[in-house]
């Protein structure tokens, strides 16, 4: 429009359609702004919302008071007491004087400042390093207290320690503790890598237990990460106790008497060291022996001892190199109970007894368990395969006279066993029931897991055509080409040969066999309480399954198992029961010394198995010493002092009882 | 081309026959109402702080009212005065603008910036005034000759009147300021009269300009950092997205109805850096949601719309052109301030116009606004003609 005055005579400015346009534009910036808004709050909201409450607030675990490991009285084993724990928060310590403060702390500490280095690095910087591992006492702290200057972000908190009322009593029994592994954080529903955990025994075991719930405390914090204000507390709930079977007064003597058992074996050392001429045969001395005590009709364990052992408080805070290096060089971390595996040698002449009473089969030309046959000085048999063909009856150099399967138990002679084995092979070779030893073996608990609650426990060989056939298949330098033989038969029926066991497996066969053929599972835990002592769950026995074997049998076992510790290879150890003696049963055995492939000489190792009282068996025991020479010279005095104490008679010391089995 | 007061015929039909000496009081209110909120706001954000670091809480919200006090009184001497006044003395206005723009680059820097020149216990910040006075100073100009096609000439006065101070407050550097006098400039032009052809120049240069600023490596490093953390706001949390990170937590937080007053854990406890100035907006969003947040806006676009409709109804060129700037100003601020807490624009550093804490802004925006109150009076018959007053 060219017209520049208005209507009314003042002059034209602008255009209105320009406002209008700026109008629009303004319009629909604002829109704009509207509708980003709408989104940010409205539609996204609830997640910004979720953040807001994320930004300001912290929390600091409390750590839970690890239950109590006591005895089957309450006696305390393992408890939490407070201790005083160092802690290194790495966001408040500046990376260009951290060496020096860890060089200070170190020398505090009288550490390496190396080691305290490795230990704070297991932290990602700028988090808190917890560091149980330098566990201090009350002047150490006050110490860093007064230096807190130079040393910032390193603090000390109360935190509950782990303690062990009892020295090394039970150290297998009860295990250890130690900083989670990445299989542990696997395992476990944890993920605090700073809080110790069991990694042994019952501490491993009943980890989820003992534990117990971290509580937290909840802080409202600034921008900057400092603490406002503390919002709640959420308590941690106390780890639960573990009741277990064990008595600290029976392990206590069991482990006395087990250290006893060692001595008297390296007495006999020496003085069969004179008689002996080849010395590379020279016997190494004794270093290693096991003992249990379960309850025949609970499977209960009443007490478990290996030797050498180990103190639990040494992984308390972190066990130093030197120790632990020095204990797994004499394989102290070792339950032997559950995992020295020995070939049970003679105490597996009752499982074939069984068998023999059980399958009627006896030697050729004998129906009865009551018909004799010799027990000569050697056995010559022809096999078809390349079976050695001479047996020679080691125990006996001489003939022992006519025996039937009473007096072969009481003598423990192999000639008879071996016609046993040598009728299965001949009337059963390469049938189902060729493995009729074996059947029964893992009927009563051989060859098998025996699922106590421990863990790692180890199941031993129990040798059979299929084994012998996966063997060739997968490890082909176990076995010979030929594979299963008569021989290997003859071997296992007397202890020897492919088969090994735990005392453990021993003790629950032979609990088994004799309370008439219920299979328990060992435990070692009785109960699980609160702290303040209430019952949560009560471990019941737990059968693991039944066999069927007759009451004869079971009575014939107990008889000549008594007349065993009566009359038998154990009777000179048994000596000192007096009376008692005839509420005791058990078997000797010594498994064949041997060179092993190194040519290092490894000497018999040394076994008994009994229980009593034998007309309503309450207790099995298991003695197993390692290397230990002779059944009935080592291991049958240790059991008869365990049973002393069992049947609460005096204790006496160990003599040794007769050399048998050689 | 329409006659400006024939075209708004609705409104400027009524007020021409109606003679309205008052000023505009709906401006007056949201103005005021603003300045109110923004107090609270800011008591909000500092109470738990100072209490704590001096045990006055209320200081930081006294000295905004203090401010928004005098700002009110500006915005009623401003009202008063003729603003025809100010065509007697555009070199004066100009030149007092660009000595304060000098000075300031002598005054010792804050925070890595010259923007502010000490006066006793305040911060005096030239930039906030020189754009109301740019505003006045670039009108003046325009005006002569206003009706006819803009030349050439004028318009490379124009801009050339806009780049010294421009490039001037770039030096501080506050480029947020300088891109407000750029759109403001641009706006004053387009209502100006230019043609379309010299917007499309305008819009050219305007694109070689920001390819030329990268290519130079004119930038700060920061500038640069806010920039690439606009474009990926998801990275860099903990860095130089912090702001707009902790920002939209806490205006996201507020959702519909908002966490109610000094409920808000973002506000109370300061998770935003800059949030009494820049990031005011925050704490509206957090603490009364989205209903609180959009009312703002609301109040914002009625203010512009109130100021467009004087630009409208202008009795002259000086008077719309001056309307259209402040319209341009308050635009700009709002649009760039709340876009930027919402994650829309990148981080700048604009005040909130009436809200954000700080007296320099707040005083010269509501004296630019009391400057076109003063046209939206002089628009009545009654101001033009002396013998209707007796009505």
């Amino acid at each position: 429009m060219s017209d520049r005055k208005r209507a009314d005579g003042r002059e034209q400015v602008t255009s209105s359609w320009r406002v209008g346009v700026l109008a629009l534009l303004f319009t629909g910036a604002f829109a704009i702004l509207f509708f980003r808004l709408w989104f940010v709050q409205l539609a996204a909201g609830p997640e910004w919302l979720e953040e807001a409450d994320q930004n300001i607030v912290s929390s600091e675990p409390i750590v839970a008071p690890r239950g109590d490991i006591v005895d089957r009285n309450g006696l305390v084993l393992a408890t939490s007491v407070p201790g005083l724990v160092i802690e290194i928060d790495r966001s408040l310590l500046p990376v260009e004087v951290e060496d020096d403060v860890l060089q200070r702390l170190a020398a505090i500490l009288g550490l390496s400042p190396v080691e305290v280095r490795e230990a704070v690095e297991r932290t990602p910087s700028g988090e808190v390093a917890a560091l149980p591992e330098f566990e201090i006492d009350a002047d150490t702290a006050y110490l860093i207290m007064e230096q807190r200057a130079t040393l910032p972000g390193v603090t000390v908190r109360a935190l509950p320690v782990r303690g062990y009322a009892r020295g090394s009593l039970m150290g297998h029994v009860l295990g250890h503790m130690g900083l989670p592994s990445p299989g542990d954080l696997e395992r476990l529903p944890i993920t605090d890598t700073n809080t110790p955990i069991g990694k042994l025994g019952v501490e491993r075991e009943y980890e989820e237990f003992l534990r117990g719930t971290a509580g937290k405390h909840v802080y409202r914090i600034n921008p900057e990460g400092a603490i406002l204000e503390e919002i709640g507390t959420v308590p941690p709930v106390p780890g639960a106790t573990v009741r277990l079977t064990l008595e600290v007064e029976a392990q206590a003597e069991v482990e006395r008497i087990l250290i006893e058992a060692i001595a008297l074996s390296n007495a006999l050392k020496e003085t069969q060291d004179e008689d002996e001429t080849d010395p590379d045969r020279t016997p190494p001395p004794t270093e290693r022996a096991t003992a249990v005590v379960m309850e025949v009709n609970t499977g209960a364990i009443l007490a478990m001892a290996s030797y050498p052992t180990f103190e639990p408080q040494l992984f308390v805070g972190g066990i130093d190199v030197a120790s632990f290096e020095e204990l797994s060089e004499r394989q102290a971390f070792n339950n032997l109970a559950i995992q020295g595996v020995k070939p049970p040698a003679s105490t597996f002449k009752a499982i074939t007894y069984v068998t023999a009473m059980e399958e009627n089969i006896f030697p050729e030309g004998v129906s009865t368990p009551e018909e004799t046959i010799e027990c000569s000085s050697q056995l010559a048999h022809q096999f078809e395969d390349d079976s050695p063909h001479l047996w020679r009856n080691w125990t006996f150099p001489e003939s022992d006279g006519p025996q039937n399967l009473h007096d072969a138990l009481r003598r423990s002679c192999n000639i008879y066993f071996w016609e046993v084995a040598l009728s299965i092979w001949r009337a059963f070779r390469d049938t189902d029931r060729e493995g009729m030893v074996q059947d029964w073996a893992r009927a009563v608990g051989v060859g098998r897991p025996t699922q106590i609650d421990l863990p790692f426990e180890h199941y031993g060989i129990l040798g059979d055509r299929q084994l012998f056939e996966e063997w060739r298949e997968r490890q082909p330098w176990r076995v010979r080409a030929e594979g299963w033989l008569g021989g290997d038969l003859m071997n296992l029926v007397v202890g020897q040969g492919p088969i090994v066991t735990t005392p453990l497996q021993m003790a629950v066969a032979y609990a088994s066999m004799l309370n008439g053929g219920t299979v328990y599972q060992p435990r070692v835990a009785d109960a699980i309480e609160t702290a303040d002592g209430e019952r949560i769950r009560t471990l019941e026995p737990r059968v693991l399954r039944s066999v069927d074997i007759s009451p004869e049998t079971v009575a014939s076992l107990r008889r000549d198992l008594t007349s065993v510790v009566r009359s038998g290879t154990a009777r000179r150890a048994f000596e000192d029961l007096g009376g008692l003696v005839e509420v005791v049963g058990g078997k000797t055995g010594t498994a064949q010394s041997f060179t092993d492939q190194e040519g290092v000489f490894h000497d018999s190792t040394a076994w008994f198995v009994g229980v009593a009282p034998i007309d309503a068996p309450r207790w099995v025991v298991a003695v197993m010493v390692d290397e230990g020479g002779s059944g009935g010279a080592v291991a049958a005095p240790a059991a008869r002092a365990i049973f002393q104490y069992l049947l609460g008679a005096e204790v006496t010391p160990l003599v040794a009882g007769e050399d048998t089995e050689r | 081309m329409a006659v400006l007061g024939r075209s708004w015929d609705g409104v400027g039909g009524i007020f021409e026959d109606r003679p309205r000496p008052t000023p505009d009081v709906i401006v007056f209110v949201l103005v005021a109402a603003l300045m109110a909120l923004g107090s609270v706001m800011v008591y909000s954000s500092t109470f738990v702080r100072l209490d704590e670091e001096t045990g006055d809480p209320t200081s930081a919200m006294r000295r905004q009212m203090i401010f928004a006090g005098v700002a009110l009184v500006a915005y009623v001497a401003a009202s008063m005065i003729d603003y025809r006044l100010y065509l007697r003395f555009p070199v004066l206005i100009y030149s007092l603008m660009m000595i304060a723009l000098i000075v300031v680059l002598f005054a010792p820097p804050q925070k890595g910036a010259t923007r502010w020149i000490p006066v006793g216990a305040f911060q005096f910040q030239p930039s906030e005034f020189a754009k109301v006075a740019l505003i006045v100073a670039l009108a003046s100009l325009l005006t002569r000759g206003a009706g006819r096609r803009l030349s050439w000439r004028r318009l490379g006065t124009a801009l050339l009147m806009a780049a010294v101070p421009g490039f001037l407050i770039f030096l501080q550097p506050d480029l947020g300021t300088m891109l407000v006098v750029g759109f403001i400039t641009v706006g004053m032009l387009f209502a100006a009269g230019s043609s379309f052809r010299q917007m499309l120049v305008l819009g050219a240069s305007g694109v070689v300009g920001v390819i030329a600023v990268f290519q130079l490596d004119v930038l700060r490093s920061y500038q640069i950092a806010r920039l690439a953390g606009f474009l990926d706001q998801a990275s860099d949390l903990q860095g130089v997205n912090w702001n707009l990170y902790q920002s939209q937590i806490a205006i996201g937080s507020g959702q519909l109805v908002g966490r109610g007053l000094f409920q808000g854990t973002q506000t109370r406890l300061s998770f935003i850096p800059s949030q009494t100035t820049d990031f005011i907006f925050t704490a509206v969003g957090e603490q009364f949601g989205f209903i609180g947040g959009s009312a703002v806006i609301l109040a914002y676009a009625i203010l512009i719309w109130r100021v467009l409709i004087v630009a409208a109804a202008a009795p002259n060129a000086f008077g719309a052109i001056i309307a259209v700037g402040m319209a341009a100003l308050l635009s700009f601020h709002v649009f760039v301030n709340i876009g930027m807490t919402v994650g829309l624009v990148p981080v700048t550093g604009l005040p909130l116009p009436f809200m954000s804490a700080g007296g320099s802004a707040m005083i010269a925006m509501a004296s630019g606004l009391g400057i076109v109150n003063s046209v939206w009076r002089s628009r009545s018959p009654v101001s033009d003609r002396p013998e209707a007053r007796d009505l």
